[in-house]
């Protein structure tokens, strides 16, 4: 029943939209993507494999040099960082917005969702004005005598994961947020009736029925952050390159398609294994939700 | 009588002749349009005011600018040539793309360009490409940073005990050759021996400044944005930037000495759909010595122009690369050879840059 529900259109008196009608529906959206997205990335795979002659050795050249090795595990351990650190400043901020009410929830809400408003560069170059040798942080810093040196804040792995977190918080606050909406407020009250304090409540209740929501902002947030690009290239040195910037240089200055085309492939097919990996668990989640 | 009519008969014949051997060059017809590929801003701007204008008017052939940065172009032309449709004419190419790009490339026939011949210096037209404009990859430094002593070498970029501050180096284009050529130098190679560069040398050297290089830059803007908010108190940068930041009155100058010599060049790609007016377009950029003067303040390069360098009083000239005092300090590089070690250059360029 509930499967029927997810796979069809409903006319507004109630009648099921027949097989064909739901089609042509949802056929625009997946022209587009598969003409612009699956479509593209094929011809890429194709090309990796294939160019100059059908062959591997594009993917052995991404797995031999420790120079892509190097950063695609670079990547993955940023996309990881800046995953745990929305988490821990995401929650809180979720929390809140669940059980504020009125004016304060609204102006909540859109500080967490004001910044998506505006483009990634604007506020990644604003990241790069605090953290310059002669930028508001060091500033500060320096007229109240914590130090007497400017520190080295721009072109470091700190300021990639903060200005990434900052751009892909509201990623993780609104998942989480809707997961704890969804929770009825009577689970609480029961479980205080039951005797139990509030930090249990959080832990035994609260918590365990948000995880489906911080595993999709999770999810959300770490894929994103794996195909970042700008923000590492404007506030990163060399050493925080990550996957795409890697990805781009092979198009743009060696001209090398093939092998740029393998290393698109193995960031797919990690991406993909991830992606499975947290859907399972997900699910996972989901079945223990509903058991108990 | 007599003879004087068999003259001129003959005169007459051998001016038909001539005329039938000259017809056909002078009817090759040129296309109605042009697609010249330039980096933007300013000095896409300013080649349309003083040479496509001008080209427009003069031959009839309307000129179509695309703004794009280098490296987004070639992948552009990479990928025209991949699918067969070629859209751009005319592309911006460094020396090393002379020699490496050529795949990709048309042929040009010196002879065939008369104006490059004449008012352009000896080694203005290359087999791919001509030259545009000429600048070096040289040292800026903060003027108020190193009042009484300033750095004049590559030695002095890397002396970090008399010139302490924090140091800027480009990660962009053609890094790969030019950073390690700079270690070198500083290394106290001499400039006409550094070539087969050893690559083991320079690395060596480079570990040496890698922890006072605070920024990396990757585009002309950004060098110019760190020496304005003194994120470095010195940079190796394009000099036509530098100069720029000069004008703007920043506390900051340039040093010559060892510059390594960046000739930017137009280059023709193979299958350009307006390959005559193209060839046209690389020699009436020679033609008109007067334009290069203004071109040439207002874009901060020179040209390979030997007669617009001579307009310039000294003071003037010696802001610029190819003025007679500069162009022997330059470092001229072996682009046959850079060419022929880009992919081990690059490979070992990134394998530092990113460990």
């Amino acid at each position: 029943m509930t499967e029927a529900r997810r796979s069809h259109f409903w006319h507004s008196d109630g009648r099921r939209l027949s097989g064909l009608s739901t089609l042509l529906l949802l056929l625009p959206f997946f022209a587009i993507i598969a003409f612009v997205f699956v479509y593209p990335i094929l011809q890429l795979l194709v090309i990796s494999i294939l160019e100059p002659h059908p062959t591997l050795e594009n993917y052995a050249r991404v797995v031999e040099n420790p120079v892509h090795m190097r950063v695609l595990m670079r990547t993955l351990w940023t996309a990881t960082l800046v995953t745990a650190l929305s988490v821990v400043l995401g929650f809180p901020v979720a929390y809140y917005m669940s059980r504020a009410k009125g004016t304060v929830a609204a102006l909540v809400a859109v500080c967490v969702i004001l910044p998506l408003w505006s483009s990634v560069l604007v506020r990644t170059a604003a990241w790069s004005f605090l953290f310059q040798r002669n930028g508001l942080i060091n500033s500060a810093l320096m007229a109240l005598g914590l130090t007497s040196q400017p520190f080295k804040l721009l072109y470091t792995q700190s300021a990639v994961v903060i200005a990434m977190t900052h751009v892909l918080l509201p990623f993780m606050i609104l998942p989480i947020y809707g997961a704890l909406r969804s929770i009825p407020d009577d689970y609480g009250r029961a479980a205080a009736v039951l005797g139990a304090t509030r930090l249990r409540t959080f832990l035994e209740v609260i918590l365990p029925l948000s995880l489906p929501g911080v595993v999709s902002g999770s999810l959300l947030v770490f894929l994103t952050a794996l195909g970042f690009f700008i923000t590492p290239a404007l506030l990163g040195s060399p050493q925080e390159m990550m996957i795409s910037t890697l990805v781009s240089k092979q198009i743009r200055e060696v001209l090398d398609w093939p092998f740029a085309a393998a290393l698109v492939g193995v960031l797919t097919v990690f991406v993909t294994l991830l992606a499975i990996i947290f859907s399972k668990t997900l699910r996972f989640d989901r079945l223990m939700g509903n058991a108990s | 009588m007599l003879r004087t009519g068999w003259m001129w008969k003959s005169a007459a014949f051998v001016l038909a002749l001539a005329l039938c051997g000259a017809l056909p060059a002078a009817a090759e017809k040129l296309e109605d349009q042009l697609v010249i590929a330039t980096t933007g801003g300013l000095m896409g701007n300013t080649l349309a005011k003083y040479f496509y204008d001008p080209f427009n008017k003069t031959k009839n052939v309307e000129i179509v600018p695309v703004a794009i940065e280098v490296p987004d172009q070639w992948a552009r032309a990479k990928a025209m040539q991949r699918t067969g449709k070629v859209e751009f004419d005319i592309v911006t190419a460094t020396g090393p793309d002379l020699v490496g790009r050529t795949d990709l490339l048309e042929k040009i026939d010196c002879a065939k360009l008369p104006s490059v011949q004449k008012f352009g210096v000896s080694d203005a037209c290359q087999p791919y490409g001509v030259a545009r404009t000429t600048g070096g990859m040289l040292i800026t430094y903060n003027t108020e940073t190193f009042k009484d002593k300033a750095p004049r070498t590559w030695a002095d970029f890397w002396d970090v005990k008399q010139f302490p501050g924090p140091r800027g180096l480009p990660d962009t284009g053609d890094s790969d050759w030019w950073v390690p050529v700079a270690a070198l130098l500083a290394d106290g190679v001499k400039p006409e021996q550094l070539f087969p560069l050893d690559i083991g040398r320079a690395y060596k050297k480079l570990d040496e400044i890698r922890p006072n290089v605070a920024v990396w830059w990757k585009t002309g803007d950004q060098v110019q944005q760190i020496m304005r908010s003194r994120e470095v108190v010195m940079a190796m940068s394009y000099s036509g930037r530098a100069l720029a930041v000069v004008k703007e009155g920043v506390p900051v100058a340039m040093s010559w000495d060892q510059a390594i010599r960046d000739t930017g060049y137009m280059a023709v790609l193979k299958g350009a759909p307006d390959l005559n007016a193209a060839m046209a377009y690389l020699d009436f950029f020679y033609a008109s010595s007067d334009a290069h003067v203004p071109f040439m303040r207002a874009v901060n390069y020179a040209t390979a122009s030997k007669s617009a360098i001579e307009l310039l009083k000294p003071e003037e000239r010696n802001l610029y690369a190819t003025s007679p005092e500069n162009y022997e300090k330059l470092v001229k590089p072996d682009f046959a050879w850079i060419g022929e070690h880009r992919n081990e250059l690059r490979e070992r360029w990134m394998a530092w840059l990113t460990r």
